[in-house]
């Protein structure tokens, strides 16, 4: 591990200063069930000041407009994350969570995982999260529940949240371009040039061959214009045995809904209960 | 284009995954909501989700991108379930609220009694205030289905 000169992200002071502020913010910000308007003031300004204090410690990327966009995506996720988890109404925390799945989408298209950054607003914005908010629609009580408007333990809680983010970016930023002294990954962009290196003349004849070994090719360029493709081929070509197996998985998981829904629904029609009727209408 | 191998981009989408890993751990631990609870789950997915992209990046492998998207299709499965069950426990007890639940705990373990609630927020919800156009419909006070709070 080379010691960089001037090292933010593992610079003690300003990451427990970041850790201990998240932490407090948190605690305030959470519904403790006796709210005023002066302790959410005071957490919103330590959570904006944990924030500023987690962009002094990144590091630059170089260039200007990829870090601008980087920051821009990652302060949507993390912020609307932040209010997801402090919201009172179960409706405002599921809204809340769509932006932040905008965000993650937008630090996946930043990172080059183009197909990723799409599927993730196509699965979660709009299966998962529409399912989320009709299970609210026919299960939230009218008005802000108490159980909404107190937390479990939350100074534990946020405390310890704080101290494994403390953690986390203290083993993130000891991270350096060196290779471990032993067993280091085997990297294979290392491996490109011996790739490279054999000659597809014939391309005419091994445009399949050429294909294959440009879907094993590792290079994620997200301006390459297969860059799906690629990753169908990988997809489908080294771990096809896990995609079948993700396919029963949705089918066990589709077929057990069911059998659970119905089943429930002869229970409770054997219990006579009135709210069996809500049940038997989905 | 910048190089595949940055370690700058790698260690801040990490920080921003740590980051949203760690709310969601502290959503999951403190709120009481059980939707609310799932959706801290699904942030602690997606923060695992943006680590994996780095990681795959950095080391210019594709396996990070494939796990990713079986990480999207257990979360589908995983909510599926896990909805039927909440709509279940919500059918049982009448309440979203985990600690209705809460006969399941170690006997050693207190139980949990709420006290000290106002039966309303003392912030009130603050909505938007829109300049008024057309008619004003003729609102039934008495309406059963109106809710004050969203």
């Amino acid at each position: 591990m080379t010691p960089l000169p001037f090292d933010p992200l593992a610079s003690g002071p300003l990451l427990a200063g970041a850790v201990v502020a998240t932490a407090a913010s948190l605690w305030l910000l959470l519904p403790n069930g006796r709210d005023t308007s002066s302790a959410r003031w005071l957490g919103t300004l330590l959570g904006l000041g944990a924030l500023a204090a987690f962009i002094l410690a990144g590091r630059r990327l170089g260039g200007v407009g990829e870090e601008a966009v980087f920051l821009i995506v990652s302060l949507v996720a993390v912020v609307s994350a932040a209010a997801t988890i402090v919201s009172r109404s179960p409706v405002y925390a599921a809204i809340w969570f769509a932006l932040t799945l905008a965000g993650v989408a937008g630090v996946l298209l930043v990172l080059g995982a183009q197909f990723l950054g799409v599927a993730t607003i196509v699965v979660y914005a709009g299966a998962i999260l529409v399912m989320f908010l009709f299970v609210l629609m026919l299960a939230q009580p009218a008005g802000l529940a108490p159980y909404d408007r107190v937390s479990n333990e939350p100074f534990l809680s946020a405390l310890a949240g704080a101290v494994l983010l403390g953690v986390l970016s203290l083993s993130i930023g000891r991270l350096s371009a060196a290779p471990a002294p032993c067993c280091g990954v085997p990297s294979r962009a290392t491996a490109t040039p011996t790739a490279e290196t054999q000659p597809s003349s014939d391309v005419a004849s091994e445009s399949t061959t050429a294909a294959v070994a440009n879907s094993v090719a590792p290079a994620i360029d997200p301006l390459a214009e297969n860059h799906v493709a690629r990753l169908g081929g990988e997809l489908f070509g080294r771990h096809l045995v896990a995609v079948e197996a993700a396919g029963v998985l949705l089918l066990a998981a589709l077929i057990g809904a069911i059998a659970v829904v119905s089943r429930g629904e002869a229970a409770q029609a054997a219990a006579a209960s009135p709210s069996a009727g809500r049940s038997a209408a989905r | 284009m910048n190089t595949v191998q940055s370690l700058p981009l790698l260690q801040n989408a990490l920080t921003v995954g740590a980051i949203l890993f760690s709310l969601g751990l502290i959503g999951i631990l403190t709120r009481r909501n059980l939707i609310v609870m799932f959706l801290a789950a699904e942030m602690m997915l997606q923060g695992i989700s943006v680590s994996l992209v780095a990681w795959s990046r950095y080391h210019g492998d594709w396996g990070g991108h494939v796990l990713v998207i079986f990480v999207l299709t257990v979360a589908a499965c995983e909510a599926a379930v896990a909805l039927v069950f909440v709509l279940q426990a919500f059918s049982r007890t009448g309440r979203l609220d985990s600690a209705a639940w809460q006969s399941l705990r170690e006997a050693t373990v207190g139980r949990t009694v709420d006290h000290e609630l106002p039966s309303i927020d003392t912030v009130p919800p603050r909505f938007p205030t829109l300049t008024p156009a057309g008619i004003l419909p003729a609102a039934d006070e008495d309406e059963p289905l109106q809710r004050e709070h969203v």
